[in-house]
């Protein structure tokens, strides 16, 4: 697999202030970042948010460079959006819109940035506690989020070899040969991941 | 040491087109007690099959199988507290981006207290040489590390039974030689398939295995021995294909 960017920022070891901060407090951040995407309506806003969360993500010493490559899978996607909504609802809706999917995402960098994944998965477990209730296993909430930040960089890593596949045999315009091997990759990673959760005996049910 | 009881064990999956199920497993009866025990054979001769159903990945079609007396089908929980297990490649099997998160994360439902579970993991990663390693992505260790630590994440839970399919096949000869000596070292009973015919030496037991049967049950010189022959191919047999040095086809290239 050639690349293996990942859209979130991996835990980067540190004791700021953000490496210091409540879990809850950090989780309310990023909910709160994806409620504002849904009402904040001026691109200006969105664009003063964006440079608030990046001044944050800097904060807890992450760099720039970490802050860029959590970004740059999405940028492709994003300009894509932008164009279309551009066309379709004028210059401030698309950069309004872009801008707070970015916000959102740099709001998830600062937490997976300053948050050991285990500590993540153990907030997330606790947080999914109350729905013992009902039957369901906080653990398994926490086992999606885990697959859930695995998934991401390797199907990302399987286009990225897959077009270079099509690249090399000139087959780079013929959508088939990017969209079918990568989904065949995909089916074929989850059934791989299933077959090694099983194994480890992760994943079932609690005695 | 544990013992796994194959009893008529058979695994056919249904294919479509097929009016009869296609059998990757014949049927089987074994009683497995050595420590160090090996499965060789040709690639689709069945080998994974067999190792699968050791802790329940695959089910039995018919007939049963049991680890310690646990039934790989009705007490799967158990079998696979009882026996991990390594697949060839460790990418497939390790779920978190660093050594030191995937070794927790096998400790998460034997662990529940973090500290507990943090420092038991930096324990396992130290017996295996890999603390330095430990918040490294696993993208960006070696081969040899990577399969170490996965080898490292299915023993954090201190299995009975250690099942590995291939491990060594995609590592290069340095990496084959930590392996074998890591292996020799296990107190688990071990059991592993491979086409490394020089590791199967080193096993107290071989299986040879050829088209979901299997052929050959015994020591590991007489079961490599009957491997080779099984696989050797009559010396005129390439000519006569048209593969041989003096064939046409190999001029023309």
């Amino acid at each position: 697999m050639s690349s293996h960017g990942f859209l979130l920022a991996n835990y980067v070891p540190g004791d700021s202030l953000l490496h210091r901060a409540p879990l809850w407090l950090k989780f309310v951040l990023v909910l709160a970042c994806g409620m504002a995407s849904f009402r904040i309506v001026d691109w200006a806003v969105a664009a003063a948010v964006l440079v608030l969360m990046c001044g944050l993500f800097l904060l807890s010493g992450a760099g720039l460079l970490r802050l860029f490559r959590a970004v740059r899978p999405v940028l492709p996607v994003l300009a894509a959006i932008g164009l279309f909504q551009w066309w379709q609802l004028g210059g401030p809706t698309a950069a309004r819109i872009v801008l707070n999917v970015l916000v959102c995402i740099v709001a998830a960098s600062i937490l997976t940035a300053t948050t050991p994944v285990q500590r993540l998965l153990d907030g997330v477990a606790s947080l999914a506690t109350p729905f013992r209730r009902f039957g369901a296993d906080p653990e398994r909430f926490a086992l999606t989020i885990a697959i859930m930040l695995r998934s991401i960089p390797f199907i990302a890593g399987a286009y990225s070899d897959v077009r270079d596949s099509a690249r090399a045999r000139g087959l780079e315009r013929n959508p088939r040969a990017l969209v079918l091997p990568v989904f065949i990759t995909t089916v074929a990673f989850a059934r791989q991941t299933g077959d090694a959760l099983a194994a480890r005996g992760l994943g079932e049910a609690e005695d | 040491m544990s013992t796994i009881v194959l009893d008529r064990a058979a695994v056919r999956v249904a294919v479509d087109g097929r009016p009869v199920p296609k059998t990757l497993l014949k049927e089987l009866s074994l009683q497995l007690t050595e420590q160090r025990i090996g499965v060789i054979g040709a690639n689709g001769s069945g080998k994974s099959t067999l190792l699968r159903l050791l802790n329940g990945l695959v089910a039995p079609s018919s007939g049963t199988v049991t680890v310690d007396g646990a039934d790989t089908v009705r007490e799967v929980r158990e079998v696979r507290r009882r026996v991990g297990f390594v697949f060839t490649d460790p990418l497939s099997q390790l779920v978190m981006p660093t050594g030191r998160e995937d070794v927790e994360l096998s400790l998460r439902r034997s662990v529940r207290n973090s500290r507990e579970r943090s420092s038991q993991a930096e324990a396992t990663l130290d017996r295996f040489g890999l603390l330095p390693l430990a918040d490294q992505s696993i993208y960006e260790l070696s081969g040899g590390e990577r399969q170490l630590l996965a080898l490292a994440a299915v023993l954090a839970v201190d299995p009975a039974v250690l099942v590995l399919d291939e491990p060594s096949t995609l590592l290069d000869l340095r990496n084959r030689e930590l392996l074998r000596r890591t292996l020799a070292g296990l107190r688990q009973q071990v059991i592993l398939s491979t086409h490394d015919l020089e590791l199967a030496m080193d096993l107290e037991r071989v299986l040879v295995v050829d088209a979901g049967a299997v052929v050959f049950d015994g020591g590991p010189a007489a079961a490599v021995d009957h491997y080779r022959a099984l696989c050797a191919v009559a010396p005129d047999a390439g000519a006569a294909s048209g593969a041989g040095p003096e064939s046409p086809r190999v001029e023309q290239l």
